[in-house]
């Protein structure tokens, strides 16, 4: 742990060097909830029976699609990401040749990126928060294991990816594949019971839709966890069937860079 | 030179070595410590050729490049060993098995005692590469955030990493400059930090792969120095240096084994291998060019190889040959040219240039 914190530390650093771009970025995200706030309040008639039992308000419905819409994005680009980066900027090689478990590098590279995006998640809420919207502040504690789970039910296809760049040098289309079928299927504009006829059976197979389910459940209703065991379940199991194959595909890639011997090649 | 010939002067024993690979030349210094720091059994590997669309979509067959073949070699523990080889000759292969970033093909490499294929994790706690490229840095971290996140990696923590950390840092002279950030460091300062980054683990075993490559004549002189002196003395590291400079090699090591094409050509004690390859070599200012004192030598055996070229000065020629018996073959070729009414202004040992070398190992190697 100690050497994914100090991973996560280094990036942190590096981040936060570029002072101004890093006061902007959440500057932007902050002034971004506005032209939100007026349209979701404009579509609230139109929505508010549409998003009947995930809160009642179409805004702070939205706002919960996009901080969970923008933590899978950063879930599933972030290892890669992180991956890539090393490759380019050279550091992946000096990093590789420690004695540092595979799995605390992966977490380390790709943990700033993640915790950077919950960070901005929360700060979007209060935004949120400070314009009307109606969240169950008390739940909020109560939330982050859906959260978590979220993250970790996403990491699977992040570790795929990864597999990919550390093989072939190329993110492959299923990142983008899952974020897209997650952006309109996963429930984060609308509820999935309103997509039409054989599409809305695709947002079954997406994690998203559990983990929003769930979120939208605790956060926005105020209900207990408990109440939400079915979309846990289903997201817990999804996590454990995927971990597996997915650390069984990165293995199997980097073994193949060692011998292939492009480990550190950009 | 007179620094490495008073600490490694050995009794020097060319011998058909058991280790190298089969037809290799060895030097080997009998009476040196037994204990190996890293062992080469047999050490063999290949790498695909990428193939173009036209290859995919002819089905031709994939061609393969040999990047080491059947290398065998021990280099001993506190041994400053030199690998010595022209650009693509399979050094950095070489140390990418060792610090198991390539999987082999065939063979075996240990570091410590521990097997690369089977001990990884041993193996990198044992060995530390000096990742010599400047952008294995994080140049939008200071220099001792640098080394803390290092020191993180290797296990280090708290006060114990901080002593080390500062340690370090006063070794390789970075105190003042340690709060900057590295993207403001100079080439020299860069290499010089990627050495403490690497000494953060007290490694047993370091690699050294072409250290100098991005540095002036003056910071490589004084950097080899530090290696030479703060780092292989002071630590008791034993130290794999890979480079395509000759003088860096004979100035550093105290063995070198030189790789062609993939394959050790040759190992031996520094000194002795200057001595075998190069020090025969010299360089003869004459006037006149007399062709047949010249053919008089080579025919008596005293002078071989020569090659005659106009001076700079007009009417004098140089003369560049191996003459046998260094020295006392020197004095005697003087001695003749003078007899002949030759005229001898200058004589004086020629330094190899690493092709020169190469190509004499190479000789030896077909002879062997």
């Amino acid at each position: 742990m100690h050497k994914v914190w100090a991973l996560i530390r280094s990036n942190w650093l590096s981040a936060t060097s570029y002072k101004l771009g890093f006061i902007f970025s959440f500057g932007s995200l902050v002034l971004s909830i506005v032209p939100i706030f007026f349209i979701t309040g404009a579509l609230q008639n139109t929505m508010a029976n549409v998003i009947k039992g995930q809160g009642d308000q179409y805004f702070a419905f939205l706002v919960v699609g996009l901080i969970a819409l923008n933590l899978v994005s950063s879930t599933i680009y972030a290892l890669p990401g992180g991956l890539q980066t090393a490759t380019s900027t050279g550091t992946l090689e000096a990093l590789l040749a420690t004695p540092t478990s595979v799995t605390a590098l992966l977490a380390g590279l790709s943990g700033y990126e993640v915790l950077l995006s919950l960070v901005r998640g929360l700060v979007m809420l209060l935004a949120a928060g400070l314009l009307g919207a109606h969240v169950a502040w008390l739940q909020l504690g109560a939330s982050l294991p859906i959260v978590a789970l979220v993250v970790l039910a996403h990491l699977p296809i992040a570790i795929i990816t990864a597999a990919m760049v550390l093989a072939f040098r190329t993110r492959g289309p299923l990142p983008q594949l899952v974020l897209l079928a997650s952006t309109f299927l996963g429930g984060v504009y609308y509820p999935t019971a309103v997509i039409p006829g054989w599409i809305e059976s695709i947002s079954a197979f997406l994690p998203l839709t559990y983990g929003l389910t769930a979120l939208r459940a605790v956060l926005l209703e105020g209900k207990s966890i408990a109440t939400v065991w079915r979309d846990v379940s289903i997201l817990l199991a999804f996590t454990a069937v995927s971990l597996v194959v997915s650390t069984v595909a990165f293995k199997a890639a980097l073994r193949y860079a060692r011998r292939v011997g492009n480990l550190a090649q950009y | 030179m007179a620094f490495r010939d008073a600490i490694f002067k050995r009794r020097i024993v060319i011998e058909q070595s058991s280790v190298a690979a089969p037809g290799a030349i060895a030097f080997r210094a009998p009476g040196a410590s037994t204990s190996d720091a890293v062992v080469l059994r047999g050490l063999t590997k290949s790498f695909t050729k990428q193939r173009g669309w036209r290859a995919v979509l002819t089905g031709k067959a994939r061609e393969s490049v040999r990047a080491l073949s059947d290398v065998s070699c021990d280099v001993r523990a506190g041994e400053f060993f030199g690998l010595l080889g022209e650009n693509g000759a399979g050094k950095t292969t070489l140390f990418k098995i060792l610090a198991t970033l390539v999987i082999p093909d065939a063979g075996s490499a240990t570091v410590g005692g521990y097997d690369v294929l089977k001990a990884p994790s041993r193996v990198r706690e044992t060995l530390a590469p000096v990742i010599a490229d400047e952008r294995s840095l994080h140049w939008r971290l200071s220099g001792r955030e640098n080394m803390r996140l290092f020191a993180a990696l290797h296990g280090l923590r708290g006060a114990e990493a901080a002593r080390r950390i500062d340690e370090l840092l006063a070794l390789v002279n970075l105190v003042e400059a340690a709060d900057r950030l590295v993207s403001g460091y100079s080439s020299g300062m860069k290499q010089r930090l990627l050495v403490a980054r690497t000494l953060l683990a007290r490694p047993s075993v370091l690699l050294l792969d072409e250290p100098t490559r991005s540095l002036d004549p003056i910071s490589a002189r004084s950097f080899r120095q530090f290696l030479r002196k703060d780092v292989a003395l002071a630590h008791g590291c034993t130290v794999l240096l890979a480079t395509h400079n000759a003088e860096e090699a004979f100035e550093l090591c105290d063995r070198v084994g030189v790789l062609h094409r993939g394959r050790l050509v040759a190992t031996g004690a520094t000194s002795e291998l200057a001595r075998e390859v190069g020090e025969d070599r010299f360089a003869i200012w004459i006037r006149p060019a007399d062709q047949v004192a010249i053919d008089s030598l080579v025919a008596r055996g005293v002078m071989r190889d020569a090659k005659v070229t106009p001076a700079e000065v007009e009417g004098w020629s140089r003369v560049e040959c191996d003459l046998r018996g260094g020295l006392d073959g020197a004095a005697e070729t003087i001695a003749f040219l003078a007899r002949a009414g030759v005229n001898v202004a200058r004589c004086e040992p020629v330094k190899l240039s690493l092709a020169d070398l190469l190509e004499r190992v190479l000789a030896r190697h077909g002879n062997a």
